[in-house]
């Protein structure tokens, strides 16, 4: 189970964001003020942080956690809005809501926070008519219970997706997070991949179903 | 108020001083100059006077000569003439008796007839009268018949006490002399003047960070270094007044921020207790007045937002990190980001994106927002249309952004009050990247077109 701890002097949106995250099946710790957050936070998964705290204010408390705890995910939870605030914040937190937060928002974004900080990746992934196995890099038709052979390249721009799971994905991010380079504009290298994946993966490659194509922007792989 | 410029130190005194010497120098050089003449006239050795120098006294010593040799034997007369020679040797002499036979030439002169008739005699004295040499004729005794004594002087020995040429010549020299002279110290003077002014010129439009030109080191107590003075007073009061006026800008940011946090903190509340509400049992009429109430606390939220923008914006204390950005792909991620909410109002989607890449120096974060705005702007009040256009169109000439919906267009969006500060805040920001908007609003639709100014091509 997640542990989630959070700092929030508010005490109507504290204790309402600790009952609600509760109802969502985390382990839940609120404080009101950033004394011995560093020591409190050592156990948890992701710490949500306000900014206008008493004493130090969140981006201090937030900067001196992201150092003791490296891999520890942050998201920032302020009333503050200004862009240098974000860009402020964003220099060390993983995420920054802003009040008022839509609750299935901060839900949302709290489970693609703790998903992408994942040490273990789950075992299986049931998708349609496949099982992916991410450990051991094998994708299997359950129908048929064959292993679907793919090339290293194809692995990566599939696991990338799955990785970034309902979210859609620009062809520069796909590009540049796959190979790791800047995108060049009219390179055809990963139109060729995704139509070579999907022959593999999809059952109608002409209608595909697990590789969405969004129009004019790039694919999103849904789950 | 105004100090004094001490009299001495006045740009008038200077000025002042310079024509009265002007003046001076004409009055006391002339004076100044003859003694100076005669002074160097003595020291070259000239020192005699001059016996030739007067004509008056030649004429009279000469006749009176002629006069008491009325009795003498041309020996005298001879003897006589000799000496007056020693005395005027650089004039010539003669004399012809009374039978007119020329005697005595000292020294000899060919040109003279050796015995004179009346017809020579009135050529001699036709020839000489007022020429040169200067010539004086005198009858001996003044008796006519005792024949004549004469003397001939070279004119250029008459007249003057020394060289009338050599004299003007210095003069005129002098003259020049003085006149450059003024004319330079005039220059000066001005070019003085001149070259404080450029300097006090560069000074003003030399400028700090903060747009203050510095203060300046007066050297001179005069009428210009009083405008050093005032020029300095002036900055100094700038520097003053922008202190404060930025103390007040970071008092209205701070207050600002704390009216956003405060009006933010309590929405949190109401949002997060709508949601508990919803969770209740509840009619459909509850459940569309929680809806409603959502709807609004967004809106609040996103006003308050923009309101400080606004504040921010207009009083200029964003900074803007202006850099060479690929639109393109600036808009692919914009429109990504927004094609799950877009999706879920159930927008038709078109996006059409060129292949290529298309360069606009601009701010990528001030893009973003302009863009997030301009969406968010068709989904609260184009949702109607159910459709959005996001397009970059890279004609030869321009590359134009545009954003289409099908909605009600903005005249008749009277459904959330203030929308009119995010469109506000859009038209700040692009007019501050070098961009321009052009809005096309109907009863079927609204187009907004994002094109760079003329003057912002890469």
């Amino acid at each position: 189970m997640h542990r989630i701890l959070i700092v929030e002097d508010d005490n109507e949106i504290g204790g309402w964001t600790e009952r609600f995250l509760q109802q969502k099946g985390y382990d839940v710790e609120w404080r009101t003020s950033g004394d011995g957050l560093v020591e409190a936070a050592a156990s948890k998964s992701l710490v949500l942080l306000d900014v206008m705290l008493p004493g130090l204010d969140g981006f201090t408390l937030g900067q001196r956690l992201k150092k003791e705890h490296p891999l520890l995910p942050i998201m920032m939870l302020s009333a503050r809005t200004a862009i240098d605030d974000k860009l402020q914040g964003l220099q060390f937190a993983d995420d920054y809501v802003t009040k008022p937060f839509h609750p299935d928002e901060l839900a949302a974004r709290i489970e693609v926070l703790l998903r992408r900080h994942e040490h273990n990746e789950p075992e299986l992934i049931s998708l349609q008519h496949l099982h992916i196995y991410p450990h051991q890099n094998r994708v299997v038709d359950q129908r048929t219970g064959e292993d679907i052979i793919l090339t290293g390249k194809q692995h990566h721009i599939f696991a990338y997706m799955l990785r970034h799971a309902n979210q859609i994905l620009t062809k520069e991010q796909l590009y540049e997070g796959v190979w790791g380079e800047p995108y060049i504009n009219g390179d055809k290298t990963l139109m060729v991949h995704i139509r070579y994946l999907r022959e593999k993966i999809e059952l109608d490659p002409s209608r595909p179903a697990l590789i969405e194509t969004i129009r004019g922007i790039g694919y999103r792989v849904k789950r | 108020m105004r100090p004094q410029v001490h009299w001495r130190q006045s740009l008038r005194a200077r000025y002042l001083l310079i024509i009265i010497c002007a003046l001076a120098l004409w009055i006391i050089v002339f004076p100044l100059m003859a003694i100076l003449m005669q002074i160097s006239q003595s020291f070259t050795g000239n020192t005699e006077a001059n016996p030739y120098a007067s004509h008056e006294q030649l004429e009279k010593h000469w006749h009176d000569t002629a006069a008491k040799l009325g009795q003498a034997s041309p020996q005298q007369i001879t003897k006589r003439l000799t000496q007056l020679k020693s005395e005027y040797p650089k004039a010539s002499m003669f004399w012809v008796d009374g039978s007119g036979l020329t005697r005595d030439m000292l020294p000899v002169q060919t040109q003279l007839p050796q015995q004179w008739t009346a017809v020579d005699s009135i050529s001699f004295m036709k020839k000489s009268y007022d020429r040169d040499p200067f010539t004086i004729v005198s009858f001996i005794g003044k008796q006519p018949k005792n024949g004549f004594i004469v003397m001939q002087v070279p004119r250029e020995l008459l007249g003057n006490t020394f060289n009338n040429s050599y004299n003007y010549n210095w003069l005129l020299l002098v003259q020049v002399t003085i006149y450059i002279l003024f004319v330079m110290i005039s220059w000066q003077f001005f070019k003085r003047i001149r070259n404080r002014l450029v300097r006090l010129e560069e000074a003003m439009s030399l400028t700090d960070p903060n747009g203050i030109p510095h203060t300046l080191q007066v050297v001179r107590e005069d009428e210009i270094g009083q405008v050093e003075h005032a020029f300095n007073r002036m900055i100094n009061d700038l520097r003053t007044s922008r202190q404060r006026e930025q103390e007040e800008e970071q008092l209205r940011k701070k207050l600002i921020a704390n009216l956003s946090h405060d009006i933010r903190t309590p929405l949190t509340t109401i949002r997060a207790h709508a949601h508990s509400l919803k969770e209740e049992p509840l009619s459909a009429q509850g459940v569309s007045s929680i809806m409603l109430m959502d709807t609004k606390i967004n809106d609040l939220g996103h006003l308050v937002d923009n309101l400080l923008s606004y504040t921010l914006l207009a009083a200029k204390r964003y900074t803007l990190q202006l850099q060479p950005v690929d639109i393109v792909r600036l808009v692919r991620e914009s429109a990504a980001n927004w094609y799950p909410v877009l999706e879920q109002e159930k927008f038709d989607i078109e996006i059409d994106l060129p292949d290529n890449a298309i360069l606009w120096s601009i701010d990528p974060q001030w893009m973003k927002r302009i863009l997030d705005n301009l969406i968010q702007n068709v989904v609260r009040h184009a949702a109607s249309g159910h459709y959005i256009g996001i397009q970059v169109l890279d004609s030869a000439h321009q590359a134009r952004i545009v954003i289409i919906d099908k909605g009600p267009g903005m005249q008749h969006s009277t459904d959330t009050k203030g929308s009119g500060i995010g469109m506000s805040i859009v038209t700040v920001m692009l007019q501050d990247m070098g961009l321009v908007a052009t809005v096309r609003t109907g009863e079927y639709g609204t187009a907004i077109e994002i094109t760079p100014h003329l003057l912002n091509k890469i």
